[in-house]
């Protein structure tokens, strides 16, 4: 009788451990569910051809409800990215009728404790009418989106 | 004496089709052999997921297979590509978590990446200002050091340059990750 009931313990216990260690597997590789809160501290790192002057702009533009501030230590959010711009050439001017630059443009939201990236955008225009300053507002308008998107 | 030649002969003709019999059953099972062969060759080529030749080619290595929502390490590349690769993985909904920071992750991507601008040639010839675009990134595994996914992409006229490239490779690799 009791070896049936050391039995049954066994199995329950080995049953238990299956299922929580089955949960602790699943939980290690949970989706991230994390988005950027409104009002949260964002750090705008130093972009290539000064593109973080016109993110900057852009996002106090687009009225994202972000705090910007001027070190890393102070921001819970680090946006970095890449960019580049090209100037219409003469080529383009004369076959195209084409004045418009080149932009291209990615830009990366990490959470700076976790280490996390949390939201990332690109943009990319062929004719941009006002330059670097339509890319980085496209930026904003989606960052804008993201987090008003909860 | 006539009936021991005929029994010899007999013998003979008997060893003679035996032999032929046997040779033709080895060469058909060599035959055999050498089909089996080429579909277990062929097999394993389709295992590796070729991708439309204007998007280039991807390999997965021994089948290996991504957990959903890996820690994943985004290296730095030549003109900040690996930003593109990062918005590539959020727009096509590839199920990974990206990590700024390399110790924190399980997985690594690394790779290298080329764009060209559309030369006046290009523009008065082929009229278009599309440019050149090249990336050609790897996975691997930070623990084991095993590389476990490869992807490159080249286009000629890429629409929306480096954008279409870090989607490409996005895209790809969604294949390799198990959701």
């Amino acid at each position: 009788m009791s070896y049936r009931r050391s039995a049954a313990g066994i199995v329950i216990t080995l049953m238990i451990i299956a299922v929580f260690g089955a949960q602790a597997k699943d939980a290690k590789n949970a989706p991230p569910s994390e988005k950027i809160p409104s009002g949260a501290k964002v750090f705008v790192a130093p972009i290539a051809d000064g593109f973080d002057t016109f993110v900057k702009d852009a996002i106090a533009k687009k009225k994202v409800p972000v705090e910007l501030v001027a070190t890393r230590d102070q921001a819970d959010y680090e946006i970095t990215g890449a960019a580049e711009s090209q100037k219409a050439g003469a080529a383009k001017k004369i076959i195209f009728g084409n004045w418009h630059s080149r932009e291209e443009a990615s830009i990366t939201v990490s959470n700076i404790k976790s280490g996390e990236v949390v939201w990332a955008y690109s943009v990319h225009e062929e004719a941009s009418t006002h330059g670097k300053r339509s890319s980085a507002e496209a930026c904003a308008k989606h960052l804008k989106e993201a987090i008003e998107s909860k | 004496m006539q009936s021991k030649t005929r029994f010899v002969s007999l013998l003979l003709i008997a060893l003679v089709v035996s032999f032929a019999t046997y040779s033709a059953q080895a060469s058909q099972a060599e035959d055999k052999s050498a089909q089996d062969q080429s579909k277990a060759e062929a097999k394993a080529a389709s295992d590796i997921k070729s991708a439309p030749s204007d998007e280039g080619q991807l390999a997965t290595v021994n089948n290996a297979k991504i957990p959903a929502y890996a820690k994943v390490y985004v290296a730095p590349m030549p003109g900040g590509f690996e930003n593109y690769i990062i918005a590539g993985l959020r727009n096509k909904k590839v199920p990974l978590t990206v990590m700024v920071d390399r110790s924190k992750a399980e997985y690594e991507i690394s790779g290298v990446s080329e764009s060209e601008k559309a030369g006046w040639a290009k523009m008065l010839f082929i009229g278009s200002q599309q440019s050149n675009e090249q990336a050609s990134i790897k996975v691997s595994d930070l623990k084991t050091g095993a590389i476990i996914f490869g992807y490159s992409v080249h286009k000629g006229n890429s629409v929306r340059g480096r954008q279409s490239a870090g989607e490409a490779c996005a895209k790809h690799l969604k294949q390799v990750v198990i959701d």
